[in-house]
C-alpha cells in the first residue's frame, strides 16, 4: 500500500511518467517458461558444427576482413545486402497489413538504389526519415497465430524454430532472383551473398561474439534463449 | 549482501544521504545517480592504471551492488528450482552468482571510456514495479545500445531485478542456461559449473577490444 502511494506521488510529481496496464505489473511476478527443445539431440551436434565452422572459417575470415576493410565500408556492404532484401520486407509488410511500412520499403529501395549508389549509402532515413521495416515471413506466420514450434538449429544459418524455418523458405521464394536466373546461378549468388553477409556482420560483431562466449555458462542455452527473445521483440514491433 | 563495506565514517554518511535520496528518488533518478557515481570513479585520475584495476572495480561494485536486489535476481534466475533450495543453498547461490556476474562484466566496465554517452529516455511506473529505458552511445563503434532496467520497490528503494540489453533479458537468459543444467544434473553440479566458470574468467581476463576506433 505504502509503495502504491509513493509510486502514485512519484507519477503525479513526475508528469512524464507513463502508466502501464496493471497486467504488466502482474506479469513481472512470474518468470516465463523455459524454451521448448524436443529436438535437442539433433540441435546440439548442429550447434557444435556451427561453432566449429565459426571458429575455423568465419572468425578468421571475418578478422582478416575487419583488418583490411574500414568500418564505414563494412557498414556500406551491410546496407547494400539489406537493400537487396526489399521484396521480402515489402511483401511481409503487406501480409501483416502494415501498408505504411510497405510504402516506406518501396520508397527506401528507390531512393537508396538511385541516390545511394545501389544501396551502399543510406539516403532515405536521413533525408526523408523513412526507417527500415524489417518484417519476414516467420513474423507474418506469428501474427496469423502460428506458434514458434520446436527450437531448431540449422546448419550455417544457426538458431531458428520450425515456424521461422518455414518463413525462411517462403522468403527465399519471394526473392525475384529465383525467377530471373537459373537455379545454379541463384544458388551461387545467394550462397555468395549469404557468406558475404555472414562475414560482414561477424566482423562488425567480433566483440559481441566474444562477450557472449565470455558471459555464457551454457553457450547453447544462452544462444537459444537470445534467439527466442530477439524474435519475440521483432514480432511485437 | 546488500550493504557493501565503505568504511565506517563514510558508510554512515553515505547511508544517511542515501536513505534521504532513496525516499525521494524516482527509478530513473536512481539509475542516473548510480551511473554517474560509477563513471566518476572510473574517470578519476587517482584510480587510473592497470595496477589499480581491482581497487577500481571494488569501488564501483560498492556503488552499483546496493542498487541490485540480489535475492530477487537469484530467485528469478533459478525459477522453479529456487523453491527446492534450503536457506543455506540460496545464500550460497547468491554469493556464487554475484561473483560470476561481477567477474564477467568487470572487464567490460573497465574498458569504459569518457567518450561514451548515456541517455535516459523514459520511465514507466506501475505499482511497485518500474522500467527505465536508457541508451548507451559508443562513438568508437558509432552505435547505441538499448538498456532497459526492470526495477521493483523494496523498503522504499527502487532496486534492479533485471537488465534487458538490446531486447535480451539477462535474468531470463541465465534462467534458460541454469534450468538446462538443472534439468539434467544436480544443484551441486550447477554450483560446480559456476565455480569453474569463475576460475576460467579469473585466468582469462577480458581481452581488450579487437577493433581500433575509427571514424568509419
Amino acid at each position: 500500500m505504502k509503495e502504491r502511494i509513493l509510486a502514485a506521488i512519484l507519477v503525479g510529481v513526475l508528469g512524464w511518467s507513463t502508466h502501464i496496464e496493471p497486467t504488466w505489473a502482474q506479469a513481472q511476478e512470474e518468470p516465463e517458461a523455459q524454451v521448448s527443445d524436443p529436438w535437442e539431440g539433433f540441435n546440439q551436434p548442429m550447434f557444435t558444427l556451427n561453432l566449429k565452422l565459426d571458429e575455423y572459417v568465419l572468425r578468421p575470415v571475418a578478422t582478416a576482413y575487419d583488418t583490411v576493410m574500414p568500418d564505414g565500408a563494412q557498414r556500406g556492404v551491410g546496407r547494400f545486402l539489406k537493400n537487396l532484401g526489399v521484396v521480402e520486407r515489402f511483401a511481409n509488410n503487406v501480409f501483416q497489413g502494415k501498408l505504411p511500412g510497405a510504402g516506406q520499403e518501396a520508397g527506401r529501395f528507390l531512393v537508396n538504389t538511385v541516390l545511394g549508389c545501389a544501396g551502399f549509402i543510406e539516403v532515405a532515413e536521413p533525408v526523408f526519415g523513412w526507417k527500415e521495416s524489417p518484417e519476414d515471413f516467420g513474423q507474418t506466420l506469428a501474427i496469423y497465430g502460428a506458434a514458434n514450434g520446436p527450437y531448431l538449429v540449422l546448419p550455417f544459418y544457426g538458431p531458428s524454430t520450425v515456424r521461422d524455418t518455414a518463413g525462411l523458405v517462403v522468403d527465399s521464394a519471394l526473392n525475384p532472383m529465383n525467377y530471373l536466373l537459373s537455379t545454379v546461378e541463384v544458388v551461387a549468388i545467394k550462397g555468395g551473398l549469404t557468406l558475404t553477409n555472414a562475414v560482414n556482420s561477424r566482423s562488425m560483431n567480433l566483440d559481441l561474439f566474444e562477450n557472449v562466449e565470455r558471459s555464457a555458462v551454457d553457450l547453447y542455452g544462452a544462444v537459444q534463449d537470445g534467439y527466442i527473445q530477439r524474435r519475440e521483440q521483432a514480432i511485437k514491433e | 549482501m546488500r550493504y557493501s563495506t565503505l568504511g565506517k565514517a563514510t558508510g554512515i554518511v553515505v547511508l544517511v544521504f542515501s536513505a534521504v535520496a532513496w525516499a525521494a528518488e524516482s527509478p530513473m533518478e536512481a539509475i542516473r545517480r548510480t551511473v554517474e557515481q560509477a563513471t566518476h570513479i572510473l574517470q578519476d585520475p587517482a584510480n587510473q592504471g592497470r595496477e589499480k584495476f581491482q581497487e577500481r572495480i571494488a569501488k564501483v561494485r560498492s556503488i552499483v551492488e546496493p542498487q541490485f536486489d540480489v535475492q530477487e535476481i537469484s530467485k528469478r534466475t533459478l525459477g522453479t528450482y529456487w523453491q527446492e533450495r534450503t536457506d543455506q543453498e540460496r545464500k550460497e547461490f547468491m554469493t556464487v552468482f554475484t561473483e560470476l556476474v561481477q567477474k564477467t562484466y568487470s572487464g567490460t566496465l573497465d574498458r569504459y571510456n569518457a567518450d561514451v554517452q548515456f541517455f535516459y529516455d523514459q520511465e514507466r511506473i506501475d505499482g511497485k514495479f518500474a522500467e527505465v529505458d536508457s541508451r548507451i552511445f559508443d562513438p568508437a563503434q558509432n552505435r547505441a545500445f538499448a538498456i532497459t532496467y526492470k526495477m521493483h520497490q523494496s523498503n522504499n528503494q527502487w532496486l534492479i531485478y533485471d537488465v534487458v540489453a538490446e531486447n535480451i533479458s539477462m535474468v531470463r537468459n541465465y534462467r534458460n542456461q541454469f534450468n538446462r543444467i538443472l534439468s539434467k544434473s544436480s544443484y551441486q553440479d550447477l554450483i560446480q559449473t559456476l565455480q569453474t566458470k569463475i576460475k576460467e574468467l579469473d585466468t582469462a581476463p577480458a581481452s581488450a577490444s579487437t577493433r581500433a576506433p575509427s571514424a568509419g
